[in-house]
């Protein structure tokens, strides 16, 4: 049976796509270190469901022994999260991440992915349709539509991915006033601990310019301007940089190889005419797939090339902010649930950043959930492309965020900002969720690095 | 190609485990045809993943009654194939049964499900001062009931003993299904013939493990690690020998050959091993603090001794774990160096290792093939890392020829075939290496009281009776 398969147009591109690949693969030993690792093999058991299973898989497209049309093809490889939790346990390294992102693109060629997925994927690649789109969600969100189609929604049915939907944009609302409550009117007095420690020197100032994003910029518009300010407190000049567009993170994942290309493209040619030197991201997953858009054109050597470039100098900002120390702020005395997004932690190895970040906000406990290495869940919208097991690792995810029971969650990704949010609010303990960046703002705020201008409480 | 199961079967079994952990697909089934050991493929006639006790005995007594063969599976990290499936068989697996079930931190003992991870039981246990002692160098990914099956050893056991040590009962499920709990912490004492040491290392010939009890161990007080570096593996093997003659007790003594040094620097893992030299010696001592940096001192001197360029000392947890994590992911990292790795596994006395190992490299010259050395020096316990490539069918048959040299080497100078990894379906072979036609009878009895009808794990651990022995004829005179 080796032979037919080849012929077929998809499983003939991947062979091809993995046979260029060869290296990424071919290192995969089948010691296992990996199924412990994976967050649907620990529920499910089944290795078909774990990232050696997976390789072998796409191995077996490759070897003609499996079509990609296949039901354990497209079944198994559209179930992993892409946490890339596997990556990091890997002795041999095998790039996980970008083998995923290729057999989804071949696996949606196979077979059209749900309409769920195309619209989502249609409209992020779209700028007017996007900010429609998010102009919708604002709406739904500012009236309070959306909380309360989630609090009435049937759970189950139909109508249960409206209404996980409507939490996960309830749970963008911003959360600041209750932090501030919690914590109490800022102190007269510095802070003990909170010295303001000096800016970069001019001579050191780099110019950098901050990835929008497109769920940023519709939604949590808040967390780009915090993103901003906290850099400029710690000596960057942040530049605005026009004509950016969307990553391409969900496009790269969703099996829309091309379609990511075209937005890679946009930012690459962007962020050069913008002439900085370093590209900040305050989002985990569009960080990820950014400092990656080298290999996304690997066919293209000169495009590669560039793309390379733009990849060496992306930054997540809790990775460009602790880098720079980051100077302390004032006193904002609340208790948080740390979760690690996997796309910082396991993609980019960046687990200490976001917390020397918090580390700068005096009378902040941080408390790290248990299990933070694991994934949420969130996963773009795996919860609505896969109710029962997103909701399974998405409800235990919530438990440790509530056993950790402080005032509020924290994590510096709005998948997981969205996905976390909207567990607590279907469980009826809607609480805030933060992104570090936003409790160094109210801290800078507090100490007054940004001037008197800025009354609190005024966003 | 294997047959598929008859539809009533099929049902049967999803009636007891539930549809979703019943996998009969062919495409579905792939990802089952090898374990740790990928030179050997069979894929199964169906997976069944059950989560207790309960399920496992009526899956038994269905496929069994159905006389239908059962291979067990863990995690599938096993090295010698031993959970390679059979054609005809259906694998068991216990990935759902992941549970630790009881910790007894006052009699150091825990009960956990086959399933569970062994670093994690280590885990769970830490918090009371306790720890698991047997840590192979997969124990962040293999399952307690795979190391019981396989009698798993490690680094550390050159000190505190294999599996076996520390299993104090077990819950099984026999043929047909039938639940039967041997031993038991409160029944050390001598009350009969120790029937879960006998089940501990069957290779799953003899039934499942369902429920595992285990005896556990204080955390050791204080802990120094060295890592000495030689010019040559011989030096290296001189060292090791100096250092276990002079009456130390070493926790661990692990040997590290240039080209796996080159393979772990190369991959995630990179431990601040030195490149460029010809082995290292990874050496730990554990204990209560007291005499421990006498005793590291001497091995030191053991060391340079047998001509060590450097021996280093790691300084913090951070630099010991970095040197573990090295080793213990030595294996993996070589799919750095070729697609396919046959690591095999023997035992030599320690006076003999420098020695097997200057022959083992000529073995390597003379067969044109790449040979890594990793293994747990302290107790002579080699694991020479064949690389090769599939797809290459010449290369593959030398690599079944210089195995076989290797194994024979080890037994001529009075080792055996395996260390640690089991028997499988790799070593049967070599099995009449070690043991002549009156042992592989016994072997053959002891495994038919457990499975009279040859339905547990066929075709794993002993050879078929040679036609025309006298063993066949007695086999036939038993049976007539």
């Amino acid at each position: 049976m080796a032979g037919p398969a080849l012929t077929h147009a998809p499983a003939g591109r991947l062979a091809d796509a993995l046979e260029a690949q060869r290296e990424r693969l071919l290192p995969c030993v089948h010691c296992g270190f990996c199924l412990p690792a994976c967050p649907t093999y620990n529920r499910l058991g089944d290795e078909n469901d774990s990232p050696r299973g997976r390789l072998h898989l796409m191995q077996a497209v490759v070897d003609g022994r499996l079509e990609a049309s296949s039901d354990a093809f497209q079944t198994h490889i559209d179930r992993c999260l892409g946490c890339r939790a596997c990556e990091p346990v890997c002795p041999s390294g095998v790039e996980y991440g970008t083998l995923l992102e290729l057999a989804r693109d071949v696996a949606a060629d196979a077979r059209p992915p749900g309409l769920l997925t195309r619209l989502l994927l249609g409209v992020m690649a779209r700028p007017t349709m996007r900010r429609l789109f998010f102009l919708g969600g604002r709406l739904l969100r500012g009236s309070g539509l959306a909380a309360l189609g989630a609090s009435v929604l049937p759970a189950s049915g139909p109508l249960g991915n409206a209404r996980l939907g409507l939490a996960m944009l309830a749970a963008t609302r911003d959360g600041r006033a209750q932090v501030r409550q919690v914590a109490g009117p800022p102190a007269t007095d510095p802070v003990e601990g909170a010295v303001p420690s000096p800016a970069a020197a001019p001579s050191a100032r780099r110019r950098v310019g901050v990835l929008e994003g497109c769920v940023q910029d519709g939604l949590f518009g808040r967390i780009n301007e915090a993103t901003v300010r906290t850099l400029r407190a710690n000596g960057f000049d942040v530049v605005r940089v026009p004509r950016q567009d969307c990553c391409g993170a969900l496009h790269a994942h969703g099996g829309d190889l091309e379609g990511a290309r075209r937005l890679a493209r946009r930012n690459v040619e962007a962020f050069e005419r913008a002439g900085i030197d370093l590209v900040v991201v305050n989002a985990a997953g569009c960080g990820a797939v950014m400092k990656e858009y080298g290999t996304l054109f690997e066919a293209e050597p000169a495009m590669a090339e560039r793309a390379g470039a733009f990849s060496g100098r992306v930054r997540d900002v809790n990775e460009l902010l602790a880098e720079a120390g980051p100077r302390a702020g004032a006193s904002v005395a609340c208790s948080v649930a740390y979760d690690h997004p996997c796309h910082l932690q396991h993609a980019q190895g960046l687990a200490e950043p976001p917390l020397r970040v918090l580390g700068a906000v005096p009378g902040v406990d941080v408390r790290i959930v248990a299990g933070a290495d694991e994934c949420c869940g969130g996963a773009g919208i795996y919860g609505m492309t896969h109710p029962e097991l997103g909701g399974r690792i998405g409800r235990d995810k919530v438990a440790s965020v509530r056993a950790a029971a402080a005032d509020a969650a924290c994590t510096p990704n709005p998948g997981c900002m969205m996905q976390i949010g909207a567990g607590l609010r279907l469980e009826g303990v809607p609480g805030p969720v933060f992104h570090p960046v936003e409790l160094l703002d109210m801290s800078y705020e507090r100490a007054g690095y940004y001037g008197t201008a800025r009354a609190e409480g005024g966003a | 190609m294997s047959r598929p199961l008859p539809g009533p079967t099929v049902r049967g079994l999803e009636a007891i485990v539930g549809p979703e952990h019943v996998i009969t697909h062919r495409d579905r089934l792939l990802a089952y045809e090898s374990d740790g050991l990928t030179a050997y493929r069979v894929a199964p006639r169906a997976v069944v993943l059950p989560a207790t006790t309960e399920e496992v005995s009526k899956v038994v007594e269905l496929l069994h009654g159905a006389r239908i063969e059962i291979v067990p599976r863990g995690a599938g990290t096993g090295l010698s194939g031993g959970a390679l499936p059979t054609e005809d068989g259906v694998v068991v697996g216990t990935a759902r049964m992941n549970r630790v079930l009881s910790i007894d931190p006052v009699d150091r003992l825990a009960t956990i499900q086959p399933g569970v991870v062994n670093a994690r039981l280590t885990e769970a246990t830490r918090p009371h001062g306790l720890y698991y002692a047997p840590d192979p160098s997969s124990q962040s990914t293999c399952t307690l009931g795979g190391n019981v099956a396989e009698n798993s050893g490690g680094p550390h056991c050159l000190k505190y003993g294999v599996t076996s040590r520390y299993v104090t009962g077990l819950t099984v499920v026999l043929t047909g299904g039938r639940v039967v709990r041997l031993g038991g912490a409160g029944r050390l004492a001598a009350d009969g013939l120790d029937l879960v040491g006998l089940f501990v290392g069957s290779e799953g010939c003899f039934g499942i493990a369902t429920e595992i009890e285990v005896r556990l161990l204080p955390l050791p007080a204080g802990v120094r690690t060295l890592l000495g570096m030689f010019d040559t593996m011989e030096a290296a093997g001189h060292a090791v020998t100096a250092i276990i003659g002079s009456g130390l007790m070493p926790a661990a003594v692990e040997i590290i050959d240039k080209a796996t040094i080159d393979a772990v620097e190369a991959s995630v893992f990179a431990a601040g091993y030195p490149k460029g030299v010809g082995a290292a010696l990874v050496i730990e001592f554990d204990g209560t603090e007291a005499g421990l940096d006498e005793d590291a001192d001497r091995a030191e001197a053991c060391c340079f001794e047998a001509g060590a360029t450097e021996v280093r000392r790691a300084t913090s947890e951070e630099e010991r774990l970095a040197l573990w994590r090295g080793r213990k992911k030595a294996f993996g990292a070589m799919g750095r160096i070729a697609p396919d790795l046959l690591v095999q596994d023997a035992t030599v006395p320690r006076t003999r290792l420098p020695e097997v190992l200057a022959r083992i490299a000529e073995i390597a010259v003379e067969y044109d093939l790449t040979i890594a050395n990793v293994f747990h020096a302290g107790d002579g316990n080699l694991h020479p890392n064949i690389l090769f490539d599939r797809d290459d069918a010449d290369q593959l048959e030398r690599v079944e020829r210089a195995s076989r040299e290797i194994m024979k080497l080890c037994v001529s100078v009075g080792g055996t075939i395996t260390g640690e990894h089991g028997v499988g379906v790799d070593k049967r072979g070599y099995m009449d290496l070690v043991h002549n036609e009156v042992e592989l009878d016994m072997l053959r009895r002891v495994r038919s009281v457990f499975d009279p009808d040859g339905l547990w794990n066929p075709d794993k651990v002993i050879p078929p009776v040679a036609s025309g022995s006298p063993a066949e004829a007695a086999a036939e005179a038993v049976s007539a």
